[in-house]
């Protein structure tokens, strides 16, 4: 099927009649998701967006439920969101960290009733990278400038319309109700083409890499990567697979709200008892649980990384800290440019 | 001196100390993974200082790094850097005797907003260094702009390009400039209160509450900063945009006296956001107020620091 | 979908005791508001709670009651932050919360036929008089082998649960070894140290299973002393705490390795703890 360039903010423009429609939209120099009311406030001239688009299932902050509290009992109220909502413009990286947050989300044992009711009232187009950036390494774990895992539809930029692909059967229908005409043989020879020529030129070793995690945890290589890392939260906040999350009481007396906020392993205080012991007190061990969850910990509970080579974390560090090099170095490849 | 020039002194000089055992760690800076920046280096060994580098895109204040170190350390510090040791010396978390000090004059660090403004958030690949301008390269462009275009605000107004105090000076000193007048903080003061906040509210949405900004500041270093107290609740963690901006009010009021308007926070905010509008306010106004500006002198005591029956104490007289 | 696992259960507080000498710790008796709540509780000894006290937050405790007392949950609580001091100030009456039950428990199936070695310090012993009310249970006793208790405290007034000690003291089907570290006036019974006394008492490694709870330095010096008696890894199981905020495995907080000690533990025998990074 295709889309005119031309004839996309009409389109948006219905959707955001019956969606919850979020796009990309230019915020100074970059671009964040956001909802939209009309398609001309969107922009695809983006490489990604500076935060990912995991805040439509998974708010920075959120309230869970609100209560009163009498001398009989409380009342409480449950805020599940079962709006439904389109995401227009996902690049393929944040549509897969989706994918890998649902194992989160929904484990052995507990199911999340929040993230998972957006999850199920939410589609996802997706746009696939014509030009990934040079910070861009899905290919090496797992993903792909078109890679289609967790999206229901799939563009691809032919220069003055979108191929679109049906991914799932919600993304099949979504397309029928669109009323998208079918794509012309020129059409989608120009979407292969692009397609093929899409490049990710950065790659980033990681065969091997669990191996040396499963042994290397009291390896001296640890003291070295945290010296830098200033341990705030600008990677864990821009990260599309990250999910900690805290939960806090904001309320007059006994009136109020139990609220969810993102919060971060980098903190210090993240992993404090109560009685004053912390199990990771310095910035090395933080890092290392940071890296091992990632790389580790995730490979051994999902069989897949915790991660989508968004680049966002390498590009949003204050001091440049760059996980690339700190997986060569833990592969034992050195760095290369230095 | 050139660039290159000043990149091999240093690395002479922390090769130097390193081999005669003077110092434990070098820090200073080395060649960033992107292209336009650079990344703090731990030099520990002679060889470690080969990697050391010195260009526009020096931007983190490295003084971050030495509170309360142990051993003896050299730093690879600009004016404004030396400024924050200075401070921290006056509070004692630096001890000046273990600190060997290779100040370099500094005209002017690179703005990455500015350089993303240049290629209107485009890919960049490549950089040429052309002395006097920088050719910005990706995918099908080539942009050639100005250093000086690209200079961060903050290196604009300040008047500390020359460390005050060194150890070793690394390249030649940087012309003078006229008494900073603080001009870019007065379209700020002609807003009204309301127009101020909406100001203030309209920066403080992009804020997503990760505190680069604070751990950026060598001036940060509270055991227990006030975001993160529980008993009482100063401001919730949500990132609400009244919250946000009380958030950066009382850092900035922390600060107050001992900030050396380096822009460290406003360079690590992921976001963009104009952090330098409220420290340089709080600069202009503790300069007003008791004409002390932190770390220009390591005699002067901070002036927050200071009672002298003279302090101006408007808020206690009635008018 | 299942119920919202953060969703707590209202409680009323009954009882507010003072547990320990110095006041820190004080134990909460909850009572279920109905037969329907107390239905949809069930738990086992070893699993903690969220408790929840309305307009504070949240804090996971482990359940010192046993399922074999019907009607009501303790939990014994020290002072250390916003919710517990809130708890230590509560009055009688008051509606609080609980979420749960969470975690795992002491695998009471597996010690059925076995001899049970408690080994508890200070504060932590909550969890094992759950345990213990359990087994000493009449209908379940007789699946137990001998149960020995080492308990120990710093001094006689911290010793949690004085009442039900001096229960089991006078019985012949538990083994109860209480301790104190150094002489008090009044105390006339055993003094030393945890570890000390765990070698004195010599429990048997012979078809016994040894669980253990305490602050980390008493495990540090305690276990040398268990392995060796004999007791192998798969033989040894511990309660870990650790730092939890949604209990349900979810906000990356309390992970030791790949494990979550609100999900997959707390319970871990020394052989699950021997291939999880020393990191708790």
């Amino acid at each position: 099927m295709i889309i005119a360039k031309n004839e996309l903010p009409g389109l948006l423009d219905k959707l955001a009649a019956e969606y919850e429609l979020f796009a990309p939209v230019k915020e100074g120099n970059y671009a964040l998701f956001k909802q939209i009311k009309s398609g001309a406030e969107a922009c695809f001239e983006y490489l990604n967006s500076k935060v990912p688009p995991k805040g439509v299932l998974f708010p920075q902050s959120e309230k869970l439920f609100s209560y009163q509290t009498t001398g009989e009992g409380t009342k409480m109220e449950e805020h599940i969101d079962s709006r439904k909502k389109l995401v227009f413009g996902i690049r393929p990286c944040d549509a897969k960290s989706l994918v890998l947050l649902d194992n989160v989300f929904n484990n052995d044992k507990y199911t999340d009733p929040y993230y998972m009711t957006r999850r199920e009232n939410t589609l996802l187009v997706g746009m696939g990278c014509n030009d990934p950036a040079s910070t861009c390494f899905c290919t090496s774990v797992g993903s792909g400038p078109f890679d289609s895992a967790g999206l229901d539809l799939l563009l691809t930029d032919t220069g003055d319309a979108y191929l679109v692909e049906a991914i799932s059967e919600k993304g099949k229908a979504l397309a029928a109700q669109m009323g998208l005409k079918a794509a012309a043989e020129d059409q989608k020879a120009a979407a292969a083409k692009a397609q093929e020529a899409a490049r990710v030129n950065c790659r980033v070793n990681v065969e091997g890499l669990k191996a040396r995690l499963d042994a290397n945890f009291y390896d001296a290589i640890w003291e070295r990567f945290h010296e830098k890392c200033l341990g705030c939260a600008a990677c864990t906040y821009s990260c599309p697979t990250c999910h900690c999350f805290d939960i806090v009481d904001e309320a007059v007396d006994c009136d109020g709200c139990r609220v969810r906020n993102w919060d971060s392993c980098m903190f210090p205080l993240f992993t404090l008892h109560g009685s004053g012991h912390n199990p990771r007190t310095s910035g090395k061990e933080r890092m290392r649980q940071r890296v091992m969850h990632k790389f580790k910990y995730f490979v051994d509970n999902f069989s897949a990384m915790a991660c989508v080579g968004c680049g966002r974390c390498i590009k949003n560090c204050p001091v440049n800290l760059d996980i690339r090099e700190i997986i060569a170095d833990i592969q034992g490849e050195g760095r290369s440019d230095k | 001196m050139l660039r290159m020039q000043i990149a091999t002194a240093i690395q002479e000089a922390a090769r130097k100390l390193l081999a005669e055992k003077k110092v434990d760690l070098v820090l200073g800076f080395a060649k960033g993974s992107l292209p336009l920046r650079s990344t703090p280096f731990f030099a520990r060994t002679p060889e470690d200082a080969g990697k050391l580098t010195w260009d526009y895109s020096c931007e983190n204040n490295l003084a971050n790094y030495l509170r309360k170190r142990e051993g003896k350390v050299a730093v690879v510090a600009k004016g404004c850097d030396v400024r924050a040791i200075v401070a921290l010396a006056h509070e004692n978390q630096i001890n000046r005797e273990n600190l060997y000090i290779i100040g370099v004059p500094c005209a002017g660090m690179v703005d990455r907003v500015k350089v993303d403004q240049a290629v209107e958030g485009k890919d960049i690949l490549e950089v040429e260094d052309k002395g006097d301008t920088l050719v910005i390269k990706g995918k099908g462009f080539a942009k050639e702009v100005k250093l000086d275009d690209l200079c961060h605000d903050t290196c604009k107004t300040c008047r500390y390009g020359n460390p005050v105090v060194y150890d070793l000076l690394v390249g030649e000193p940087v012309p003078a400039k006229s008494e900073d007048n603080f001009d870019d903080v007065a379209a700020f003061e002609a807003l009204s209160p309301a127009d101020r906040r909406a100001a203030l509210a309209a920066e403080f949405s992009k804020c997503i509450r990760c505190y680069a900004c604070r751990n950026a500041c060598p001036m940060c270093y509270c055991s227990e900063c006030f975001v993160d107290c529980s008993a009482p609740v100063w401001i919730n963690k949500a990132p609400d945009v009244d919250d946000n901006i009380m958030f950066q009010a009382v850092r900035v009021f922390h600060s107050a006296g001992r900030c050396a308007d380096c822009g460290a926070c406003d360079r690590a905010c992921p976001m963009g956001i104009n952090l330098r509008g409220m420290t340089r306010k709080m600069v202009k106004e503790v300069k007003e107020l008791f004409g002390y500006e932190a770390g220009a002198s390591t005699e002067e005591k901070p002036a927050l620091a200071v009672f002298k029956a003279d302090d101006p104490q408007p808020f206690l007289v009635k008018e | 979908m299942q119920k919202n696992p953060y969703l707590p259960l209202p409680v009323k507080l009954v009882k507010n005791f003072t547990e320990t000498e110095d006041k820190l710790i004080h134990t909460f008796t909850f009572q279920y508001l109905s037969q329907e709540d107390e239905k949809s509780f069930p738990y086992m000894p070893g699993q903690f709670a969220e408790l929840c006290v309305f307009g504070k937050g949240e804090a996971p405790f482990g359940i010192a009651s046993s399922p074999t007392e019907p009607g009501f949950l303790k939990f014994s609580v020290a002072k250390v932050g916003v919710v517990s001091t809130a708890l230590h100030l509560m009055e009688e009456g008051t509606i609080c919360g609980v979420r749960g039950p969470l975690g795992n428990y002491y695998p009471v199936d597996q010690l059925k036929g076995k001899n049970v070695v408690i080994i508890g310090g200070g504060f932590a012993f909550t969890t094992l008089r759950s345990l213990i009310t359990y087994m000493l249970e009449p209908k379940h006793r007789g699946d137990f082998g001998k149960i020995t208790c080492i308990y120990g405290a710093r001094n006689p007034g911290l010793l949690l649960y004085k009442e039900e000690l001096d229960d089991w003291d006078k019985r012949d089907d538990i083994n109860l070894v209480c301790t104190i570290d150094r002489p008090v006036d009044g105390w006339n019974k055993r003094v030393g140290f945890v570890p000390a006394v765990t070698k004195e008492v010599a429990p048997s490694s012979e078809n016994s299973v040894a669980i253990i709870c305490g602050p980390p330095v008493m495990i540090k010096f305690t276990m040398p002393e268990l392995e060796a008696l004999g007791f192998r890894p798969e033989q040894i199981i511990m309660s870990l705490e650790n730092r939890m905020k949604c209990g349900i495995g979810m906000c990356g907080r309390c992970n030791v390795g790949n494990k979550y000690v609100c999900k997959d533990g707390p319970v871990f025998t020394k052989a699950e703890l021997n291939l999880l990074p020393n990191e708790y």
